[in-house]
């Protein structure tokens, strides 16, 4: 028993719902409706070029094509934390790919291999959805954990001064703006799990039930994609970090404002 | 032989030692630095010597705390050179001579957490673990600078600005530093809590100070004042 399919006129017919959120932003004068539209016909048109291009990408099943695939999801992600955290392209963008790619690839690679002991580690099935899930939160984390790093070092240079000159190495003096920020962007997938089941019924486990596994497996699933995000968006944080600090400070250890783009 | 060579030996060491007491503490020779195309110093030179008290004045605006500031590597001037006990400032070596140096700035910011943890926080770092026995000193160095003990205990986000200054004051001498340099040092501070620092730095004769002030107490107590105009 699979999913069952949505009809093409169907699906459009149901874009007729989105009159209550537009019109509730028109009657409250919300300025984001220009907003809103673009950003629905711009995922109407990503989703349409994902699925086509997964469709291909599932039936061939190439563990290179899905090594692929899963290197531009990881680029895509780079620039957008980068973007996100008004930092300079050149600079970042290899340190933090790397801290991407091991954040996502060792809670998804367990979760393929030892976990579902698939025998094929890059099996499409697996591989792009766990993988997306994990990358998507590891994004949002990042872009969260990365500003609250360098918003608050801006916000209190004169006491990071201070520390450096009581003598502190820099990964002493940055140590507590490394701790704050990973607590602020760790926070939110920490209280997802609390809740999680009690408030909403999460992606993983409501795809898994469509797709008609009984809620026992998607319960499973659930448990083993919650603790990949976890795994993943704590690694890619704290790596994300330490892997922009050589090119965000000079040589004596004060934050280089060239770092950041206007 | 044997003693021919101790005494060369014995003789270039006393030597290396009268030669690092005539080593001036601080040196700046010819240092520009520039800001956004703004020039802040230019072809500054100064020495200070061991034990010396020296006060640089001036109109605001003319780099006085850039002078501290570039001491301190924070600043990297444009051209020139600075000597911190003959060691030139380098990336390198800059980690090493901040721990030489005791820093308290302008109005200084000690971000969050209690007196006691602000306080205990540097001698958690590498460079300073061995000098935690100072903290034992506390409890006199509160009195010297009449703080109340039970400050130590409060939010350091509540302290007043006078306050800040005379704990960041306290956390530089716990440390034992050999050079201070103190920004506008009495700028917050009542004139109890300035004559008490007065007399300090008139005692403390082995202590090498450079200061911004414009505090007659502290231009009078100076060994020598330099004007930046």
């Amino acid at each position: 028993m699979g999913a069952v399919d949505l009809s093409i006129d169907g699906l459009v017919i149901y874009y007729i719902l989105l009159i209550i959120p537009l019109g509730l932003m028109l009657w409250l004068h919300i300025p984001m409706i220009g907003k809103t539209l673009v950003s629905i016909v711009r995922m109407t048109l990503q989703l349409a070029f994902v699925g086509l291009y997964l469709q291909v990408v599932f039936k061939i099943n190439s563990p290179w094509l899905n090594s692929l695939w899963l290197v531009v999801m990881v680029g895509v992600a780079d620039f957008s934390i980068i973007r996100g955290c008004g930092l300079r392209l050149a600079r970042f963008a290899g340190p933090l790919f790397g801290a991407l790619v091991a954040g996502t690839a060792l809670p998804l690679l367990f979760f393929v291999g030892p976990l579902l002991k698939r025998p094929n580690l890059m099996d499409a099935q697996y591989v792009i959805p766990i993988g997306g899930m994990i990358l998507g939160n590891c994004l949002r984390a990042d872009i969260i954990g990365i500003r609250n790093f360098y918003e608050s070092l801006k916000k209190g240079e004169k006491a990071f001064i201070l520390s450096l000159a009581q003598g502190a190495r820099l990964k002493e003096a940055i140590l507590p703006y490394l701790r704050d920020a990973c607590e602020a962007a760790l926070m939110p997938t920490v209280a997802t799990i609390a809740t999680i089941g009690l408030v909403a019924l999460p992606g993983m486990m409501t795809g898994v039930i469509l797709g008609g596994a009984n809620p026992v497996t998607a319960i499973k699933y659930q448990i083993a994609i919650m603790i990949a995000i976890f795994t993943g968006t704590a690694i890619t944080v704290v790596l994300g970090i330490l892997m922009t600090i050589r090119s965000s400070f000079t040589p004596y250890g004060v934050l280089d404002v060239a770092s950041f783009s206007k | 032989m044997k003693q021919t060579n101790e005494i060369t030996r014995a003789t270039a060491s006393a030597n290396t030692q009268q030669s690092r007491k005539d080593t001036p503490c601080i040196e700046m020779e010819d240092v520009t630095v520039r800001f956004d195309g703004k020039t802040v110093l230019e072809k500054f030179s100064l020495m200070v010597d061991r034990g010396e008290k020296v006060v640089l004045t001036g109109p605001s605006g003319r780099g006085k705390s850039t002078v501290l500031r570039s001491i301190l590597g924070f600043v990297v001037p444009e051209s020139g050179t600075i000597r911190v006990l003959g060691e030139p400032l380098s990336s390198g070596a800059i980690w090493r001579l901040r721990t030489l140096i005791g820093y308290v700035p302008q109005e200084p910011d000690l971000g969050s957490g209690s007196v006691r943890d602000w306080l205990e926080r540097p001698f958690s770092y590498r460079a300073n673990k061995e000098l935690k026995k100072n903290l034992a000193k506390l409890p006199e160095m509160f009195h010297q600078f009449l703080l109340p003990l039970d400050l130590l205990e409060k939010d350091v986000e509540t302290l007043s600005g006078g306050e800040k200054q005379r704990v960041t004051i306290v956390s530089a001498l716990l440390l034992q530093r050999p050079i201070l340099l103190l920004d506008e040092p009495t700028s917050a501070l009542d004139e109890a809590s300035r004559k008490r620092l007065t007399e300090f730095l008139s005692l403390s004769s082995d202590l090498t100070v450079l200061m911004v002030s414009h505090e007659p107490e502290l231009l009078r107590a100076a060994d020598r004042k330099i004007k930046l105009s």
